[in-house]
């Protein structure tokens, strides 16, 4: 048997992983190394971002709203507020209107 | 070879059902919640909590079907918890959908009502896996029982007197998986036990629905139709498009022309799928009594970088419509045997056809093309035969093309038209046969409505909402033979009306 065949037979033989239970990996609760992660990746790009103090007024609103979700999440639009408020092109998405400055 | 179609105006392979071009909205994300129901005192212009943007454009696209309130949500979803006043209504995790607070704002009464101001049918999903027979039984009869009752008291006393026409419901979700991993033959003989007491109510006749298979399972569906047949109208199929798999999906709208090109060749998988549950049916159900309702279908892409996983948000290019448009006709081929399907899902999860964020809203070119093959609806199907020439990318081959033809309530036909290649414009030739002599005399009016982007990866945003919408089909000729040629760009979709 050569070593190909082998590793296929070793595969085969282990039971089959179900696919398509969609729901159990989905998670709305993101841990520190998940965002650290994401907001590294926007830091390579900092003609795209506001100037950190615009940056911390923008989260200290967010932090004060309503709509707030799980400590990370904005309602209205789904994003990560520490991601969104970093971008100069994005705004608040309140329904009344942006509260950032 | 050449793009080359004939249909055969005087043979009609059936009715397309409208309700193929049904929709699903699961209580997952910003479906629900922000999507649809913004509650009345919202500063987003509402109806009764509704926003009213979402309203119509739902509305205009004709929305003929809509199913909720799951998905994996209907098996954890005890609906008694959903109605009353919505002060008090229990607040709740959606341990399904990542931890989500549910506060059961959008219950029964707001679903039936939504689906009132949409004209649309009521598909409801019920509770199998972690539900009982008798708040099934309960929910059929707080909905439908028109006398006096328990539960129609009930639904009197939170404001809705008269009972509401339930047209279709469905007894579990994925019953496979998160429905309660159960085997076939348990399911199915759940399936049996939980459908006797959904009863029909006055005049009012339910279409009771089982939970069928996922894409490749046709085991389940063999033990279903052996074992359950007789006591159902519909069994589902559930099976979405992913570009490579369910760990790593793929970007919504950075890809390469392989993605572009995988991606429409796993959508067009559906025609398999379809043909072989249908086949497995046929051996039980020769004259076909039973739909297959294809009730969760569409694009599963990675979600948009920095937005919460957990809500499944994805954005909806060309590459979208494309698979729209080719699965659609798909169903169209099949509406011997499906006669209903629900594309997941409505509005910010999935292959939506509308986006929303905060009070802005953009359609999506899936949404385009599901208004421009609302000619379709309920219309004849013409018996059609398409050769197409092949598209190959790294030395596999799809039909570049795909053609379907029908003929609408007022005599009118209408021929949607399909390019998937991503580099190469497609020229159609079409020769209808059939017409009547009067047709002919008077000379045929063609006009139609193309949708192109001006890029693979085109779509729309709520800052910029027009990147891609439909446009005047103009590339079309009749030729001396008088057959019709239409042209069409790359990565397009067309509807050609026949005049």
């Amino acid at each position: 048997m050569s070593a190909n065949a082998n590793a296929a037979a070793v595969v085969a033989a282990q039971p089959k992983k179900r696919e398509g239970c969609k729901g159990c990996s989905a998670s709305v609760h993101a841990d520190e190394e998940q965002l650290q992660r994401i907001l590294a990746k926007l830091a390579l790009h900092p003609g795209d971002c506001v100037p950190d103090a615009q940056y911390a007024a923008r989260l200290a609103l967010c932090s004060e709203c309503p709509s707030l979700q799980y400590g990370t999440t904005c309602s209205h639009c789904g994003c990560f507020v520490r991601v969104r408020a970093k971008l100069a092109a994005k705004s608040c998405p309140h329904p009344k209107g942006s509260r950032w400055p | 070879m050449a793009n080359v179609t004939v249909i055969n105006t005087d043979r009609i392979t059936g009715t397309i059902n409208r309700n193929i071009y049904g929709h699903f909205s699961e209580h997952l994300g910003r479906c629900i919640y922000e999507g649809i129901w913004v509650g009345e005192d919202s500063d987003i212009p509402n109806t009764k909590g509704i926003r009213n943007d979402v309203l119509g454009a739902l509305r205009k696209m004709n929305l003929p079907v809509l199913r909720w309130p799951g998905g994996c949500f209907a098996d954890e979803y005890h609906w008694k918890d959903g109605i009353g006043p919505r002060e008090t209504r229990k607040r709740m995790i959606n341990t399904h959908w990542g931890g989500v607070v549910e506060n059961n704002h959008f219950g029964t009464h707001e679903f039936l009502q939504l689906c009132e101001l949409l004209g649309c049918e009521p598909y409801i999903n019920g509770n199998v896996g972690s539900g009982t027979v008798q708040e099934m039984q309960e929910w059929v009869e707080y909905m439908t029982f028109d006398g006096e009752s328990p539960m129609a008291n009930e639904r009197a006393a939170n404001g809705r007197e008269e009972p509401w026409k339930v047209s279709y419901f469905g007894v579990g979700n994925e019953n496979w998986g998160c429905g309660g991993n159960m085997r076939p033959e348990y399911y199915a003989d759940l399936y049996r036990r939980f459908q006797t007491y959904v009863r029909n109510y006055g005049d009012n006749r339910i279409y009771r629905i089982a939970c069928g298979a996922s894409d490749f399972d046709y085991n389940w569906t063999e033990v279903l139709m052996r074992d359950a047949a007789r006591y159902m109208d519909g069994l589902t199929l559930h099976y979405y498009t992913i570009t490579h798999n369910w760990q790593h999906k793929g970007s919504a709208t950075e890809f390469e022309a392989s993605e572009w090109f995988e991606t429409l060749r796993k959508s067009l998988v559906m025609d398999e799928l379809i043909t072989k549950h249908s086949t497995i049916m046929d051996k039980y159900d020769p004259q076909k009594r039973i739909n297959l309702i294809v009730d969760e279908w569409g694009t599963w892409h990675d979600v948009e970088p920095g937005t919460n996983p957990g809500f499944l948000y994805q954005q909806n290019t060309m590459r979208d419509a494309l698979v729209a448009a080719a699965t659609l006709h798909i169903f169209h081929n099949h509406c011997d045997r499906v006669r209903m399907a629900n594309i997941a899902q409505t509005v910010n999860v999935l292959q939506s056809v509308v986006l929303t964020e905060g009070a802005k809203m953009t359609l999506t070119p899936t949404y385009h093309v599901f208004d421009m093959f609302q000619v379709h609806h309920d219309a004849e199907a013409l018996d059609t035969r398409h050769e197409s020439a092949d598209y190959t990318v790294g030395g596999a081959s799809i039909p570049q093309t795909s053609v379907s033809a029908s003929r609408g309530k007022d005599g009118q036909i209408h021929v949607s038209m399909c390019n998937l290649s991503h580099d190469e414009p497609a020229s159609i030739k079409l020769e209808l046969r059939g017409l009547s002599a009067n047709q002919l005399r008077q000379g045929l009016q063609l006009s139609g409505t193309l949708l192109q982007g001006s890029a693979l990866n085109a779509h729309n945003t709520v800052d910029e909402p027009e990147q891609v919408a439909p446009s005047e089909l103009t590339a079309i000729e009749q030729n001396t033979d008088g057959t019709i040629a239409v042209t069409l760009p790359p990565a397009s979709v067309a509807v050609l009306r026949v005049g």
